[in-house]
């Protein structure tokens, strides 16, 4: 490790991204300007599912102010279509065929049918307004279950069904062998003391960013495209824009603002739109520019976790995990939408459903399913929110069936010793999730907490305690990512040292407030001993940044912090050798300077020293003199691979207070326990976890999407679709018990994607523990004080 | 399309102006103005509070306004708060608290708690709380932004 003891990693450090944000002059995408740029807006459609019939634009074209207007008969001999190689995940599934705009019928309601170019914005509103479009409805496919039934209609009507994906992730490639595993676990399962056989359900949520998405493309003859675009994969997109516009790459140019207003995977996919939009800025050969409304928002994008699972556990008396099963179904929606697909999540969300503990043996299938809803779109906890509800309930209720407490039946089965290789060959590579959990038992005072309890119980007060926890990635291998999403997973920094003795980093990934500005410079700062003011990262032009798969999974903090200090050793490696060529010090290496305080300074005597100034200028201002074979300039590009995926762990407890009379419930308290590795900024790691298990909360509690029985959306405003407020949620109590991650060279691990994951666990499992005498078990999502409440009638009736 | 000339008053700058008449306040800010550090985070229904702005001192959501109806009127907004180049404590709290992730909701949560603090001088954290009620953030789960507001009330006694 280098150096972590001291200097600028693990310190409290303010970021340098706020100054600009908190005095308004952060600049995000709307706030970007082009000189006669035009407007774009979205015609979308009324319908869920229906024929096109006609669509009259001359009313829309004829308006003052008005440029263009476009609809998919326009432009689906122009524009290739979708699916393309670069947004195509290397998994077998069917792929749907589809361009920007709506051809021929209506999927789903919301889908962009023609869209209006207009000088003004409210102008470019009016026209849309303006296009008439006759429907012949189709009947609506809603339900995912139906949608997979035989006889269903079938929505994208090339295909034999409604199945875009199915796998099975632990009985083989071929059928043989996946029945012969299915008899294997059934055995198991017919010999088991103890088997727990339950549906969960999670409903339609996700991580709405508070920026909506946005795009301004520009064209021009001899630069080609130029694209501004909420994006967290700027790199990625443009190689899709380069292929499905057909312009050559070296001619596409995309900028992710350094200002992104969130993100949390919702600016990760390639969506439709930007096509759209960059086609039209190079067919006018003027700026045309997109801010997305929060309607469109909600219609089309952020809508995540609808999955079932058939779930059955098997265990032994003495709590031991014998085994598991899952049928898992996800709703996919009409699944075009570039580098998901609507089915990734679930399929990573199967993946991670063992979680951390020790299952002998696994049968685990997942189907996913084409409806007319918008495409699932991926959210923080990726995939997993749904099954790892289903997983951290399904141990509280299995421990009932054994008489233990559900706190000692995970500590029972966590994974005792890493690495360890998951039944659905999920890598787990280093830390101790033992010491992790210990941690937080320590904070959770369970004795304690089970005597108040009893003590409330008699005086008719309801007071539960709720335990969950979760293994997540940590960065996104290579071996992982190329079969998942066709990309790579190495993280990219390219560091540029200045004459002046300052330092350029450049990052290929889009950030959206996670504060790798100030991450990247503490660990850039202390590998070469100066301030991290001293530091400027630029992120997200394709123009101007190395390669990069996007800000993913976790990957800053693992893989792209990892190739910045990679970059400087590499620098530092350099200056050292024509400091000691410059010197005429015999036997000495590289690693005999330190570069500390502002200064180089050689260790056999550290009375030779020079300014970092100094010994940078020297190499890149006067390149004479220079040892044989070396040459000028200091930038370098490095790529990091870690030598295995890697993970973080973390576990919660709850507690909560449950009204019998109403089913309102409080969260008394929220604790964390957290193997983050080695922190690099404490305050932003907090500030992580904080975020994190809020948004986990909100998703539990208040957020739904809601489609009428004609598909008809209703939740595309932020009145009936219900963020957490701020009096609505608890402060959450951060600790830590890092175990170092062995293959970084800090020693950091990557955190904050999959941290929402654990929460709707760890609270229904507190509430189901404050009802413990009604015997009620909460197996659906969301978590709603009206349905507590009948679910508390029935039980009292019953009793 | 209709329009109407106004008076506005704009941290401290007088901008005369001729506006449609169904212009929005926030939209007026921004394209007029030039001052984009007042967002729009919702559909106009005043829901998630990233374009508060203070009007005569008072915080309100300029996306639930017509620019119309502020002639005459003097807005401070996010780019007024500093004074002489001199953070606000409140903008000092936030970044000494790490109250801000993506900072897309933070200007309207400090045109909000700016009046908040005037009104509550010594708040508990449940009135905080509830005060940021109009404010929607996606990214901090709302706890260091408690804590920001607390430093601020304190140190502005």
């Amino acid at each position: 490790m280098t150096g972590t003891s001291e200097g600028w990693v693990g310190r409290h450090f303010h970021r340098k991204e706020d100054h600009r944000l908190i005095t308004g002059r952060g600049k995000f995408l709307a706030d970007l300007a082009r000189p006669g740029a035009l407007h774009i807006v979205f015609k979308r459609s009324d319908h869920a599912h229906a024929t096109i019939e006609s669509i009259d634009v001359s009313a829309a074209r004829a308006m003052a102010g008005v440029v263009a207007v476009v609809t998919g008969d326009d432009i689906k001999d122009e524009i290739l279509p979708m699916p393309q190689p670069v947004v195509q995940p290397a998994l077998p599934a069917t792929y749907p065929k589809h361009w920007p705009l709506a051809v021929g019928k209506v999927k789903w309601h919301g889908e962009p049918v023609a869209a209006v170019v207009a000088r003004d914005p409210y102008i470019a509103a009016d026209a849309a307004e303006a296009i008439e479009v006759a429907y012949d409805p189709l009947p609506y496919v809603g339900d995912p279950e139906s949608a997979l039934a035989e006889g269903a209609t079938i929505v994208h009507e090339d295909w034999p069904d409604n199945v875009i994906f199915q796998m099975d992730f632990t009985g083989g490639a071929d059928e043989e062998s996946q029945k012969a595993h299915e008899a294997k676990v059934q055995e198991v399962f017919d010999s088991a003391d103890i088997v727990l056989k339950q549906r969960f359900t999670c409903h339609r949520c996700g991580v709405a960013p508070m920026e909506t998405r946005g795009a301004l493309f520009e064209w021009d003859e001899s630069d080609g495209l130029t694209g501004w675009l909420t994006t967290q994969r700027p790199h990625i997109d443009r190689l899709a824009l380069s292929d499905i516009l057909e312009i050559p790459a070296e001619k596409v140019r995309i900028i992710a603002p350094r200002d992104q207003g969130g993100g949390f995977g919702v600016k990760a996919p390639f969506y439709r739109e930007p096509m759209l939009i960059a086609y039209m800025a190079k067919k006018l050969g003027r700026p045309v520019r997109w801010i997305e409304t929060r309607q469109e928002h909600l219609m089309a994008v952020s809508q995540e976790r609808d999955q079932i699972h058939d779930l059955e556990v098997a265990a032994a008396s003495d709590g031991k995990l014998l085994a598991i099963r899952d049928r898992g179904i996800a709703d996919c929606g009409d699944g075009c939408e570039g580098v998901y697909w609507g089915f990734l999540m679930p399929f990573l969300g199967a993946v991670e459903l063992p979680n951390a503990y020790d299952w002998p043996i696994g049968d685990i299938k997942v189907k996913v399913a084409i409806t007319n809803k918008s495409a699932l779109s991926p959210a923080r906890a990726f995939g997993e929110f749904p099954t790892r509800f289903a997983m951290e309930r399904a141990i509280d209720m299995v421990a009932k069936r054994c008489g233990m407490e559900p706190a000692d039946m995970r500590r029972k089965n966590l994974v005792a010793t890493l690495p360890h290789m998951s039944i659905t060959n999920e890598y787990f590579d280093s830390g101790d999730f033992i010491k992790v959990w210990d941690n937080l038992m320590a904070e959770a005072d369970l004795p304690g907490f089970r005597a108040r309890q009893a003590e409330a119980r008699a005086e008719g007060r309801y007071l539960g305690i709720g335990f969950g926890l979760g293994v997540e990635l940590s960065g996104v291998a290579s071996e992982l990512f190329v079969p998942m999403e066709n990309q790579p997973g190495y993280g990219a920094a390219t560091v540029r040292l200045d004459p002046r003795g300052k330092v350029l980093v450049f990052e290929g990934d889009a950030p959206g407030g996670q504060g790798h500005e100030t991450t990247v410079a503490q660990a850039v700062a202390q590998s070469f001993g100066i301030h991290p003011n001293d530091v400027v990262v630029t992120t997200g032009d394709t123009g101007t940044t190395p390669f990069g798969s996007g800000t993913v999974g976790a990957r800053a903090g693992s893989y792209f912090v990892s190739a910045a200090v990679q970059a400087c050793e590499f620098l530092k490696d350099k200056i050292g050798r024509i400091m000691a060529h410059d010197l005429a010090l015999a036997d000495t290496s590289p690693a005999d300077f330190e570069f500390r305080d502002g200064f180089v300074t050689y260790q056999k005597d550290t009375n030779i020293k020079k300014t970092f100034r100094e010994a940078v200028e020297r190499v890149i201002m006067a390149p004479i003199n220079l040892p044989e074979g070396e040459s000028g300039g200091l930038e370098h590009t490095a790529f990091f691979e870690a030598e295995k995926p890697m993970i973080a762990f973390n576990a919660d407890v709850c507690t909560v207070e449950v009204d019998i009379e109403t089913g309102q419930f409080k969260i008394l308290s929220w604790t964390t326990s957290e193997d983050v590795g080695q922190i690099i900024n404490p305050q932003i790691v907090e500030g992580q976890m904080q975020g994190a298990i809020v948004q986990g909360l909100s998703n539990t509690m208040f957020e739904e999407f809601v489609y009428d029985e004609n598909g008809q959306q209703l939740t595309a405003d932020f009145e009936n679709y219900k963020l957490a407020t701020a009096a609505d949620v608890p402060d959450i109590k951060v600790t830590h018990a890092p175990t170092p991650c062995p293959y970084t060279p800090l020693g950091s691990r990557g955190i904050g994607e999959g941290r929402p994951s654990d929460v709707p666990g760890t609270l229904c499992n507190a509430i189901c523990d404050a009802l413990e005498p009604f015997g009620i078990e909460i197996t659906d999502l969301p978590l709603r004080p009206d349905s507590l409440w009948r679910k508390i009638q029935a039980a009292r009736g019953a009793s | 399309m209709s329009t109407t000339t106004i008076t506005v008053t704009i941290n401290g700058e007088v901008f005369e102006e001729t506006v449609p008449v169904r212009m929005l306040l926030v939209d007026f800010i921004r394209e007029r103005a030039a001052l984009t550090g007042t967002h729009i985070g919702c559909t106009y229904e005043g829901v998630c509070g990233a374009c508060t702005v203070q009007i005569d001192g008072e915080a309100v959501k300029s996306c639930l306004m017509v620019a119309a109806q502020a002639d005459g009127h003097e807005i401070t907004t996010v780019e007024g708060l500093a004074q002489g180049g001199e953070l606000s404590p409140l903008q000092r709290a936030f970044n000494e608290q790490h109250a801000l992730q993506c900072g897309y909701c933070t200007p309207g949560i400090l045109m909000n708690m700016d009046e908040f603090l005037r009104e509550n001088p010594d708040p508990t954290d449940e009135e905080i709380r509830h005060g940021l009620v109009g404010n929607l953030c996606r990214c901090t789960g709302y706890a260091h932004i408690v804590d920001a507001v607390r430093q601020a009330a304190k140190e502005t006694r």
